[in-house]
């Protein structure tokens, strides 16, 4: 396979679209990659809203349908996305950045860990060099929404990862969209209380953990990581350009 | 003929066990080669799968069902 292309520019600028609006252009961009369009993408953007979202099968729940009118009674709608995991609320605290490229069956490009680590691994190298030493991949217990690729400061989930894989149409290749959701602004009790509270609505016991997160705005003055985003958009890009 | 649809057996390392998020067609619905037939989660991702196939679709794991790599899922009949 050839090299992917690198993005342009109009790629790499932070949007500020609507919850519904950013999930739509993480899926034209999965869309533009299985028809061929391109064999690399990329979308950055920060919700100008806010949601409660999850993928679909949350929809099956006993009691959904109550919980849901209780999220959007206190403000947070529910809406649905197409990669895995459990439910992650989106505000103007979230940047989001979505990585999707085109990847040949029987490569190592085809493979869930490969697409965490060329997501994670440039995270992370942004991160050091922004002065955060302790920054590294894995579980962060008690978080929600918590897998093994989480970006971890110490041990609290910075960044949570999720995937979703097409085939691309007419051949055997398939297309990955790996998505990072970083919290930026605020501090984690206000979205952990949130998810907590659809926790409870749907009756499940289990209950999320502050302590378990941390904000790159705790860590850094706010405007400088946005500042900063360039940096972080060239490094995933370059992670991604040649497939192995 | 009878083709067998199953997890992809090389997506992932290890042992770790998915689970079928959604069947997009119903069991006994004939389906087309390369339509979308159900979707599968493993370490937050989720992993379309076609009909490998033309034939009518019999269903052997439910949604929600927990799979393994190489798993028998559905089959095709045609």
């Amino acid at each position: 396979m050839m090299p992917a292309c690198i993005p342009d520019s109009d790629d790499m600028t932070l949007r500020r679209p609507s919850v519904a609006e950013g999930l739509a252009m993480e899926e034209a961009l999965l869309e533009s990659i299985c028809h061929g369009e391109s064999d690399l993408g990329l979308v950055v953007w920060s919700p100008c809203d806010r949601a409660l979202v999850m993928p679909r099968r949350h929809e099956r729940l006993a009691g959904f349908s109550e919980a849901r009118e209780a999220l959007e009674a206190r403000g947070w709608p529910i809406q649905f996305r197409s990669t895995g995991g459990t439910p992650v609320p989106q505000s103007t605290a979230v940047i989001n950045v979505a990585l999707a490229r085109r990847c040949r069956i029987g490569s190592s490009a085809a493979h869930l860990e490969w697409g965490y680590r060329r997501l994670g691994e440039p995270w992370c190298d942004w991160l050091r060099e922004l002065g955060i030493e302790d920054s590294n991949l894995g579980e962060a217990p008690g978080a929600y929404c918590d897998g093994r690729f989480n970006v971890r400061i110490g041990e609290r989930k910075l960044v949570g990862t999720a995937q979703r894989w097409r085939r691309v149409r007419g051949c055997r290749d398939m297309a990955l969209l790996v998505h990072g959701a970083m919290q930026v602004g605020g501090r984690p009790e206000v979205l952990v209380e949130v998810v907590n509270a659809f926790q409870a609505a749907i009756g499940d016991p289990q209950r999320f953990s502050p302590a378990s997160h941390v904000a790159l705005g705790q860590l850094l003055p706010e405007a400088r990581g946005e500042a900063a985003l360039p940096e972080l958009l060239e490094r995933l890009a370059k992670a991604v350009k040649y497939v192995f | 003929m009878t083709t067998e649809i199953t997890v992809p057996a090389d997506l992932w390392e290890g042992e770790t066990e998915g689970v079928i998020t959604a069947w997009l067609v119903n069991d006994g619905a004939e389906v087309a080669q390369g339509d979308l037939v159900a979707e599968v989660m493993v370490e937050k991702a989720q992993y379309e799968i076609e009909a490998p196939a033309t034939g009518r679709l019999s269903i052997a794991k439910e949604e929600d069902e927990v799979v393994s790599k190489g798993t028998l899922i559905a089959t095709l009949e045609s």
